[in-house]
């Protein structure tokens, strides 16, 4: 029986407009987003052999990930070439970007963006009448008047209206796929591969989370036009509401100084010691160096102690959305994300201050992206637990509401 | 008989459960919004107040000569409306080691936020079944039975149901404003009310943009569920993808070369321009000593009377001394005109070499604004990004208003260095031991007051934005209106 119903509901969604236009919509998208961001990716590598080749001082930069292409996340800060300043601190190289402004007024339009904010509407516009919408046309009082169980008949339409959905995404990812690796550009390694299945995989269970929300929703309502207006207004609140005014909320938690503020203490207390040093006796000299850097670096480690209280402040805030967990997760798989640019600095901060380069023979700086076992860390799994257990709960909530609803 | 159908809208709408959602929304997410930016405002508005002061103590304390060009005192003040609108960091916040990421991950939940995606999905949710809805349930047939015509109908059904739309947002930025006037950390004039209220004019003009949008849709549509369908597909095209497409877009139909690539070639070329200018200038030493011989000797022992040297400070005597001579003896003043054409032949090379440099910038940065240009021009099919552009250029938290800021900065600096010359000639005229460590009074200085660009240059910028967005209401009406009048009722 669970096999009719999967099947019926399968059909059912192929014949729809529903489907014809929410397929259309979203293969368009993925395959524009991955050509819009391959060639981006093909800028950044450009960019990147010419911010590697050593002209002078040593060069601490990474090439872009391949996995970029996906999931953006903050690759282009990765990206940037660091370096000390006049004043003995990590300068850092503009962003390519950066001269085009209006990059900063919007988001970078990558798989992940079009799976977090378009797909997951899609999800939702699935499943809002799977339930309600059979039973405004009757045909739920007529299946339930045999002997099908409730559970059966739920659990066949979320597999199957959950099948018929996702199917087309993976086609048009794997589309996409083929044509970016089919570039020479695109050098994907195992790792990366296997890295890139971890963010489909991460996709779908993201997705699931939606189509459960939707099936909720039409469980919970007799009329679909009441259960669309209830998940426009959900979606929102979990894709845009949660994830954006948790970020500042956190900044009402954590006291911090804007980094303006911390660069002109360094810049003054650069500047003051270049002049007290000329008055001083040159014997002094060494000694109001050191105590320079101790006190710069006892106000940088400071900000970076409150940055990374913010961060965590932040994180645990915006992870009551899926769309946060979501992105968390998939961008520390794909090597673009938080955890990765924390790695990024301590190497780069081990490494620029380890000594200088007077002689020349400072060892080239080497870096390696995490590996899915970093990745599938605390932080990774505690993100993908996250996601099973609202598609857990949607979906318990649905099985019970349907359990208690009125089909006439 | 429009007012009977106005009313029946209105009372419509406000009877649905979308408005009550909607009302609830709007009201708690616009109130939660505004006092949490208020605070922020709060935080960044001290943070600013103490990096003046820390840059006045400063200044009074340790400022000398060449520390002058890193102690000029430009801090940006946050952004009045900042309680309302996040504004976009300049380059001084992005490029520091210790930026903060997270914006990029999330962009900033603001006022813009609220009327892109909340109320424009809330303008498509009371008006895609507007007409295929009624047309369904047979109310449609049973009005046009009677004597009124379509267009009292489209147009009842436009202002009622805009009518109920705006009682939300309107009351929600109500009680915004109220909060915004009673807050006395926020201090806003009478031109920052008038900009509040353009703002709140630009706002309703896009939420009445997508409520034609799906108004049009549903005359299009023979159910309400397909319309919806087409509503949303629309609306994820104009909201979430076009806007976001452009940049990237425009970056690939206009390269730019690379930041690091152009600073490069720059520094190639400038580094052997003081070699080549060291040459002629050296050769032509060479030349005239051996033309003028112990007259030449006596000129270099006054320092060449200054000629030719930009880098070094030369003493005054040896200024008069040369200048003297020069008007006793004719031979000794054509010698130095001699040097001084020769020198001057070598600084024009110099300033040719450089300019090539300068050129280069000159490039990139035109390659960048053209870029900017087309992306933004591009991004124009869509009513956010006119949206965007007129609300941020209003209210002074946009790329325009971040252009103003760094002429502002620029105009003020050029200020400062003036006065900053000024103390350190009365300082090497009143102390003879004057060096580029002694320490400089600088407590007179000019302080860099901000002050907002005028309404009226505001207004001038964004006019063909908003008039964008007034096309774009006024195709959506008339081909609702066409639609409509053929419009199978049955």
């Amino acid at each position: 029986m669970l096999k009719s119903i999967i099947r019926k509901e399968i059909l059912n969604n192929l014949l729809s407009y529903k489907f014809s236009i929410i397929i259309i919509l979203s293969t368009i998208l993925i395959l524009v987003s991955i050509f819009v961001m391959y060639r981006d990716y093909w800028l950044a590598l450009e960019n990147y052999e010419i911010l590697q080749m050593k002209s002078e001082g040593p060069v601490v930069v990474i090439p872009p990930t391949p996995l970029g292409i996906f999931a953006r996340g903050l690759d282009e800060n990765l990206c940037r070439s660091y370096g000390i300043g006049l004043s003995g601190q990590i300068s850092v190289s503009s962003k390519q970007q950066s001269v085009n402004k209006l990059f900063k007024l919007f988001t970078a339009p990558d798989l992940l963006y079009v799976i977090k904010v378009i797909l997951s509407l899609c999800a939702t516009l699935f499943a809002f009448n799977i339930v309600c919408g059979e039973k405004e046309i009757g045909t739920l009082r007529q299946s339930l008047s045999c002997s099908l169980k409730r559970p059966i008949l739920i659990i066949g339409k979320w597999i199957g209206g959950f099948s018929s959905f996702i199917l087309p995404f993976f086609i048009a990812v794997l589309l996409g796929t083929i044509f970016v690796t089919l570039s020479p550009m695109v050098d994907m390694n195992p790792n990366n591969w296997l890295k890139l299945g971890l963010f489909l995989l991460s996709s779908m269970i993201y997705l699931a989370v939606f189509f459960s929300l939707g099936l909720l929703i039409s469980c919970l309502t007799h009329r679909s036009s009441t259960s669309l207006v209830i998940s426009l207004f959900v979606w929102t609140i979990l894709v845009f509401l949660i994830p954006n005014l948790g970020n500042i909320l956190a900044r009402q938690f954590v006291e911090i100084p804007t980094v303006q503020q911390l660069e002109l203490k360094l810049e003054q207390s650069w500047t003051k010691n270049r002049f007290e040093e000329h008055w001083a006796d040159p014997s002094e000299h060494e000694k109001m160096y050191s105590r320079m850097g101790a006190e710069n670096d006892k106000l940088t480690e400071d900000y970076r102690n409150r940055f990374n209280r913010l961060v965590k402040v932040s994180q645990n805030i915006t992870r009551f959305s899926p769309a946060a967990a979501f992105t968390f997760l998939a961008t520390d798989i794909t090597g673009t994300g938080m955890a990765e640019e924390r790695k990024l600095k301590r190497a780069v901060l081990e490494y620029l201050k380890d000594g200088d380069d007077d002689k020349g023979d400072k060892p080239v700086f080497s870096y390696r992206r995490s590996s899915i076992r970093e990745v599938l860390g605390p932080e990774g799994l505690s993100s993908c637990l996250i996601l099973i257990l609202f598609n857990i709960l949607f979906f318990v909530g649905a099985h019970v509401a349907f359990l208690r609803y009125d089909v006439r | 008989m429009l007012k009977t159908i106005i009313t029946r809208e209105f009372l419509n709408n406000i009877l649905n459960l979308r408005f009550m959602i909607g009302l609830v929304l709007c009201i708690i997410v616009t109130f939660v919004c505004i006092i949490i930016l208020a605070h922020d405002y709060q935080k960044e508005l001290a943070d600013y107040n103490l990096r003046v002061n820390l840059q006045d103590e400063f200044l009074r304390n340790y400022a000398y000569r060449d520390g002058l060009f890193r102690l000029i005192p430009r801090q940006k003040p946050p952004e009045r409306f900042r309680p309302l609108i996040i504004g976009i960091s300049g380059d001084e916040n992005v490029e520091s080691f210790d930026d903060n990421p997270l914006p990029i991950l999330f962009p900033p939940f603001d006022f813009l936020f609220i009327v892109t995606i909340i109320m424009s999905l809330l303008a498509i949710l009371f008006s895609y079944d507007a007409i295929a809805g009624e047309r369904q349930s047979g109310t449609l047939r049973l009005v046009i039975a009677n004597s009124i015509s379509r267009t009292k109908i489209l147009f009842g059904k436009f202002i009622g149901g805009a009518a109920s739309l705006l009682i939300p947002f309107i009351l929600s930025l109500l009680v915004g404003a109220l909060y915004i006037s009673v807050n006395p950390s926020i201090q806003w004039d009478g031109s920052a009310w008038a900009e509040f209220g353009l703002l709140t004019a630009a706002s309703v003009t896009f939420i009445t943009l997508f409520y034609l949008l799906g108004l049009m849709i549903s005359t299009f549509s023979r159910y309400p569920a397909t319309s919806i369908l087409n509503c949303l597909f629309l609306w994820v095209l104009l909201i979430l993808v076009i806007p976001n497409l452009c940049p990237h877009i425009s970056a690939q139909l206009c390269r730019i070369p690379s930041i690091k690539e152009t600073e490069r070639k720059v520094k190639e070329i400038r580094s052997p321009s003081l070699e080549v200018f060291r040459e002629l200038r050296d050769e032509a030493k060479k030349r005239l000593k051996s033309h003028y011989g112990k007259l030449w000797s006596e000129f270099e022992s006054m320092q060449f009377g200054g000629i030719g040297d930009f880098f070094s400070k030369v003493d005054p005597k040896y200024l008069e001394a040369a200048h003297q001579r020069a008007a006793a003896d004719p031979n000794f003043k054509a010698m130095m005109d001699a040097f001084r054409e020769e020198v001057e032949k070598a600084r024009k090379e110099l300033i040719r070499i450089r300019g090539e440099s300068d050129k280069l910038w000159y490039d990139f940065h035109a390659k960048a604004a053209f870029q900017t240009k087309l992306a933004k021009n591009l991004a124009c099919i869509s009513p956010l990004a006119n949206f965007v552009y007129v609300a941020r250029d209003l209210t002074g938290t946009g790329l325009r208003s971040l252009e103003y800021f760094e002429q502002v900065k620029d105009e003020y600096g050029n200020q400062f260095g003036l006065y900053a010359n000024k103390k350190v000639q009365d300082a090497q005229k009143n102390d003879p031991k004057f060096t580029w460590a002694s320490f400089l009074d600088l407590g007179d200085y000019p302080r860099l007051e901000f002050k907002e660009e005028a309404l009226k240059d505001k207004l001038v910028e964004v006019l063909p934005y908003w008039g964008i967005l007034v096309l774009f209401n006024v195709v959506f009406f008339v081909s609702a209106f066409a639609e409509f009048m053929r419009y199978d009722v049955r």
